[in-house]
């Protein structure tokens, strides 16, 4: 029971500064923090368009103590690819490309671009912080929105009908080394992942889930919480698949109902009870899918603390 | 500024492309928050909830680091006994403590046992005030007035305890079987209690030996700790049997190592402690045992592990059982003829109250150990004391309706349990202190020495608390205050027992306790509600990066950019944060 | 080193001799043959460049700025569709102030569905921030890319060099190879004035508020307004080292003309046959050849036109609802002109989508340059047969 000290599971803590533009209680720059903790100063950060464009402050500015280019929606991927080969030519092997994309970037017009360099294996990390809609633009649906949800193009008597995309799946079908979901909530287990993404080399993938007050409709206080039940009640898994091949939970999932999380956030308050029963029934199917593509156990029975 | 065609390059310092020169620590986000984060110590429901006002979280804290020793001495600073309670206490703190949401209670007492065994070994040094000419008489050495003998000696007070039995302990010696507190365990906390000056006078009986009068003329300040001796009758029919016997009596008698002839069917009246040492120890003496209580399991009144080790030792249980009359056979008890109850509704106790039935059934019995109570009517002096019949009425701080007497324990009307009498000797002690030292009257200052409303702490009256508490607020922290996610489950960690056949044999202590790693493992797994252990979660969470490390060791927001979304405050996992919509 | 090779094995080779480090491209007709060419030196090791054959020319164009930001010496090339794929990041590139190089093989665009050769393509991509050169031969091409990293790294601007789709991307010519040791001499490695660089962090590209985005674009303005003055310099370097040089435009028998051909690309090989064979007959006609549309070449080309009195612009492409492109740029660009100075300028469209324009196109220009009073309108289409 050792108490984990940030010192000791995070060797730095300086690279994302105070100041930057995220709203009270996004989870997005305490992603960003925990990731570039793990990935230190040699890291170059490809941001195309999402929320973190103004999060990281407007020019002169950088809350980002890295270097940062800034992209177009579609092109992370794509231009990480260009950087690699640039760091390559350089004799710069060891840098770490991360490309640090929303859902919109990734599920929607960004797709495309990271298919590609998936399946050219480039090597670099992709974190996908996913708040579940355009929020930056002022929450209109992509296709990371949840079925049922709310967003301003999907109102609430006509809410998201599509389900969300299998974008770990999708990934994973690319048979790069690692594919892995994650969310800032637990800190220890995306820190975890994040350390093992860094050690390898060619394509990896973090899908983040990123709690958005504004755009879920929640207190600022509450992401993190519904972060964990969303992995609790298994809506948002903890994965990782090595290779395309080997899935595996990084933690133990406590099949909790769906119904009290959509219930403390505004975005599902419209939801009527049969809605909900349809929501829990998918996630337990994908659950069920998922227990079919997992062969190992789970890595760690229940290391989700930080704290004693 | 007018709008000006531009031909030619001017002098501002616009580069060709974007490219950032500064970091966003200009950009004072702090601007934003309608709500401010400050770091508030709140109080443990173990510390709150302890009747000896012991700082438990303080000492598992400081366990926790490593601090062995200072973790003795917070323990010792309001605990005299903590070797004894570590083994008989019916441990409150435990029913208290929030972990009981998470994965099962903190086993406070088997911590408390291990840092008490260890105190003998690596003994506390002394603490004593400054002298004080006054001298306090304690009548009774049984844990209240051992309590405050203890305290007023650590005040700086000479002070003399009158003990009519042969050795000090009171009730633990006389009342406590061997097999629960071994008795070398009681004397040497009690030699701890010796060595702070406290001068024990046995064998000397009060209003026999030495005059009431004689004592309050000697002494600046009595403290009555005599205890309640008398137990409880029944008041049914052939009560006055040969084999009907008080429970403790019983217990008495072997306690100072008599053995006594019970015959083979032995039947415990009760549901208390009394009755589960009666019970145990006469399962010891060859008896088949049968407990009979009127109410359930569920509203038995002794401590749950002594009702399992008596479960275990083969006690049987008859339950909502009401003793109606005795009859005889012989000269000398025959049956037990009971009546079948059924619970009602709470009673003023808040346990359910039993109800008659008609139905009757009847045992059939050797001996009878009735076990529901003792009284503690004073024996025919200070028969003007208010409560001298039935339980001394006290004020909070011990105080009797006669000046300079004091009152603690089981005489008083007040709980009767161990850690009760430790509270009340404690209490007692601070008030005579106060009264010696001409302050006297309206108490509400006091209240600052309490764990929100528990019990006073010594510590805190000698201005000794050795703990830091940051801005504290005097208010327990529950479970909903807590984020248990933050933390691992750990299982409590076991005790180690006798096994039943063997701990029947004989009067050998059955609880082994922890061991010593165990125990420190165990303190480990109090989650230190309310206190800030500089865990570092508020600082891993903040999205703001505004939570660092102070100089002090502690942490520092910078309200420049803390938005004031309050994930600190959610996510601590203690609850030692708190939102305030106060600008600090 | 002459080599008889088509014009897109001579883009492949001007960007091999200027050691392109990083090349990203997606195969378009006609294209092909130039990410084709370089795969082949990138494999055999005679072009020492990483090739990121990426999935389409959004990221083709993505991944070269990427690289060129990184400090890399990028390269990429284009047809048609896939340029205008590119086209938002054109801008980034331009706004970015990134060196890249690129070639367009000129293709019309769809639909219906067309591989052949007009300049619609490019020219859409007017306001991108890019250089534009136009080029007429082989030859022409492998300078001009070596030539264009020289312009592109001086300013920080990226540079386009257009090649007619098939009348020149798969015509061979014979082409002089320069030495490699003097191209080296020519255009040293890349040194970065700012780039991505974990010693050095910075971001690029961030959120520009009002207070300074213009700042920026007049910047940007500025460094293409010194590019026909800089593209001189680096022409005279190239005339001394390997004895050829093109310019921002050419005068081709203009001297005393009275009718100007305004030409660009292929189209002017074939006038200066007409022109020749005019001359010969005695007829006071020349050709203007315009390589470079962006930055405007307007002072050179008032300098070359004041005077004349007629011009005829020869456009292989249109502006729909205006006319042809470059037409209505010389015409803006002459505006200034005293009256008696100013030319009457025919604009011609013709050759879209590859339709051929044959030395007997050019004479029907020529002659109704020559005998029109007035243009009747201001696109005068060619061989519209409806």
């Amino acid at each position: 029971m050792s108490q984990l000290r940030i010192d000791e599971f995070i060797p730095e803590n300086r690279l994302l500064a105070s100041g930057h533009l995220a709203c009270p209680g996004c989870a997005a720059p305490l992603a960003m923090k925990l990731t570039l903790n793990v990935l230190g100063s040699d890291t170059i950060v490809v941001m195309p368009a999402c929320c973190y464009t103004i999060i990281a402050g407007p020019w002169p500015q950088s809350s980002l103590q890295v270097p940062v280019f800034h992209t177009a929606f579609a092109t992370g991927p794509a231009v990480a690819s260009g950087i690699r080969a640039a760091l390559d030519v350089q004799g710069k092997h060891d840098t770490t490309v991360l490309v640090w994309v929303g859902d919109g970037g990734t599920f929607d017009i960004g797709i495309q671009s990271l298919s590609g360099a998936a399946e050219r294996n480039e090597n670099i990390l992709y974190v996908c912080y996913d708040n579940e809609a355009y929020m930056n633009t002022g929450i209109q649906r992509s296709s990371a929105t949840p079925w049922g949800a709310w967003t301003t193009t999907t109102p609430a008597q006509y809410p998201e009908s599509s389900n969300k995309k299998d974008i770990l799946a999708i990934m994973a079908a690319h048979n790069i080394p690692y594919a892995a979901t994650a969310t800032p909530a637990y800190p220890v287990d995306f820190v975890e992942k994040v350390t093992k993404a860094k050690a390898m080399r060619g394509t990896r993938f973090i899908h983040v889930l990123s709690p958005c007050p504004p755009g879920w409709k929640c207190g600022d206080d509450e992401g993190l919480e519904l972060a964990r039940m969303a992995v609790q009640n298994r809506v948002f898994p903890m994965l990782e698949v090595e290779d395309g091949q080997r899935w595996r939970f990084t933690m133990d999932h406590a099949g909790d109902l769906v119904e009290p999380y959509l219930r403390r956030q505004g975005r599902f308050r419209h939801l009527r009870a049969a809605q909900v029963a349809h929501i829990q029934a998918e996630v337990t199917a994908h659950w069920e899918l998922l227990l079919r593509r997992v062969q190992a156990e789970p890595l760690v029975p229940a290391g989700v603390a930080v704290a004693d | 500024m007018p709008e000006t065609i531009a031909t030619t390059p001017g002098t501002r310092a616009v580069p060709e492309v974007a490219i950032s020169t500064i970091s966003s620590l200009v950009t004072r986000t702090g601007s934003w928050k309608y709500q401010f984060p400050e770091y508030h110590d709140r109080v443990a429901p173990c510390n709150a909830g302890c009747p000896v006002g012991i700082d438990i979280e303080g000492y598992l804290n400081l366990l926790r680091e490593g601090r062995v020793d200072e973790a003795r001495d917070l323990l010792l600073a309001e605990n005299p006994l903590p070797a004894v309670t570590g083994r008989v206490c019916h441990h409150p703190c435990e029913n208290a403590c929030n972990r009981r949401a998470l994965d099962g209670a903190v086993a406070i007492h088997a911590v408390e046992r291990a840092m008490g065994d260890l105190a003998h070994e690596r003994p506390a040094p002394l603490l004593k005030g400054a002298p004080r000419a006054e001298r306090v008489a304690v009548v009774g050495s049984g844990p209240a007035g051992l309590a405050c003998a203890y305290h007023l000696a650590r005040f700086g007070y000479g002070v003399t305890v009158f003990e009519s039995a042969p050795l000090p302990g009171g009730m633990l010696r006389l009342g406590i079987p061997e097999f629960r507190l071994p008795r070398e365990v009681l004397d040497k906390d009690i030699a701890r209690v010796a060595a702070h000056g406290v001068e024990i006078k046995c064998d000397v009986r009060i209003g026999t030996d030495l005059a009431w009068d004689e004592l309050t003329r000697t002494f600046n300040a009595v403290c009555i700790a005599t205890g309640a001796h008398t137990s409880r009758a029944l008041d049914v029919p052939g009560e006055q049997l040969p084999g009907v016997r008080p429970g403790l009596a019983f217990l008495r008698n072997v306690n100072s190592g008599k053995r006594p002839k019970l015959g083979k069917r032995v039947i415990v009246v009760g549901g208390g402690n009394t009755a589960m040492d009666c019970a145990r120890s006469a399962m010891r003496l060859g008896a088949k045992v049968t407990v009979a209580y009127r109410r359930t399991r569920e509203q038995m009144p002794a401590i749950n592990e002594e009702i399992e080790d008596a479960m275990r030792e083969g006690a049987e249980f008859v339950f909502l059982a009401n003793p109606l009359e005795f009859t005889e056979k012989g000269g000398r008890v025959h049956t037990m003829v009971c009546e079948r109850m059924v619970l009602g509704e709470p009673d003023a106790s808040g346990r359910r109250r039993p109800l008659p039935t008609g139905e009757r059934f009847t045992l059939e019995v050797d001996t009878v150990l009735t076990a529901i109570g003792e009284s503690s009517a004073l024996e025919g002096f200070f028969t003007d004391v208010e409560g001298a019949d039935s339980g001394l009425r006290v004020d909070a701080l011990g105080g009797t309706s006669r000046d300079l007497l004091y009152a603690s324990g089981d005489v008083t009307d007040l709980a009767r349990t161990v850690a009760d009498a430790l509270g009340m000797g404690k209490r007692a002690a601070i008030g005579i202190d106060r009264h010696l030292r001409r302050y006297h009257g309206d108490t509400t200052e006091l209240n600052a020495l309490r764990f929100a409303d528990g019990n006073l702490s010594a510590a805190r009256w000698l201005r000794r608390d050795p703990i830091r508490r940051t801005a504290a607020v005097n208010k327990v922290v529950t479970a909903d205050d807590l984020n248990f996610t933050q933390f691992r489950r750990v299982p409590r960690h076991a005790e180690a027992h006798l096994e039943s056949d063997i701990a029947r044999r004989g009067f050998s202590e059955v609880n082994s306790g922890l061991s010593t790693a165990d125990a420190m493992d165990e303190a480990k797994r109090c989650l230190n509600c309310g206190v800030c252990t500089e865990c570092d979660v508020c600082l891993i969470f903040c999205p703001d990066a505004a939570i660092t490390h102070a100089a002090d060791g502690a942490y520092a927001i910078a309200m420049d950019y803390c938005k004031g979304c309050g994930i600190c405050a959610a996510e601590c996992p203690r609850g030692a944060i708190t939102m305030t919509q106060d600008r600090p | 080193m002459k080599k008889v090779m088509v014009g897109n094995h001579a883009v492949a080779w001007g960007a091999r001799l200027a050691r392109v480090e990083v090349i990203s491209a997606y195969p378009i007709t006609p294209q092909t043959q130039v990410v084709e060419k370089l795969s082949e030196m990138c494999a055999d090791g005679t072009l020492a460049a990483c090739f990121i054959k990426v999935e389409s020319e959004h990221s083709a164009m993505a991944a070269v700025i990427g690289a060129s930001a990184t400090g890399a010496r990028t390269f990429t090339a284009s047809s048609s569709h896939g340029l205008l794929y590119m086209h938002e990041m054109l801008h980034w590139a331009g706004g970015g102030r990134l060196p890249i190089v690129m070639a367009d093989i000129n293709r019309a665009v769809g639909p219906g569905w067309n591989i052949w050769t007009d300049q619609n393509d490019s020219l859409s991509q007017r306001d991108t921030g890019w250089v534009q050169l136009y080029c007429e031969t082989n030859q022409e091409v492998v300078d001009t890319t070596v030539m264009a990293f020289k312009l592109a790294e001086q300013l920080n601007v990226p540079v386009m060099l257009m090649l007619d789709g098939f009348y020149l991307s798969h015509t061979a010519e014979p082409v002089d190879i320069p030495d490699q040791e003097l191209v080296d001499r020519f255009l040293p490695k890349r040194e970065a004035p700012y780039k991505l660089d974990v010693e050095h962090p910075h971001a690029f590209g961030a959120l520009v508020k009002p207070d300074a985005y213009m700042e920026m674009r007049w910047l940007m303005q500025e460094a293409l307004r010194k590019v026909p003055q800089a593209l001189e310099a680096i022409e005279k370097d190239w005339m001394r080292m390997f004895g050829r040089s093109y310019g921002a435009i050419e005068a081709y028998r203009a001297e005393d003309a009275e009718l100007l051909l305004v030409t660009s690309g292929t189209v002017t090989s074939t006038a200066r046959a007409v022109v020749d064979a005019r001359r010969a007959a005695g007829e006071k006609i020349g050709v203007l050849k315009v390589k470079m549309f962006r930055p405007f070449p307007t002072t050179l080309l008032r300098d070359a036109l004041s005077g004349v009195a007629r011009v005829a612009v020869l456009d292989r492409n249109v502006s729909p609802g205006h006319g042809g492109i470059f037409a209505e740029e010389l015409r803006s660009a002459l505006y200034d002109l005293p009256a008696a100075e100013r030319p009457e300028i025919f604009g011609y469209v013709l050759g879209l989508g590859g339709r051929d324009i044959t030395p007997t196109v050019i004479d029907d220009v020529i002659e109704q340059t020559r005998t029109g009073t007035v243009p009747s309108r201001a696109d005068l289409w060619v061989g519209v047969n409806l």
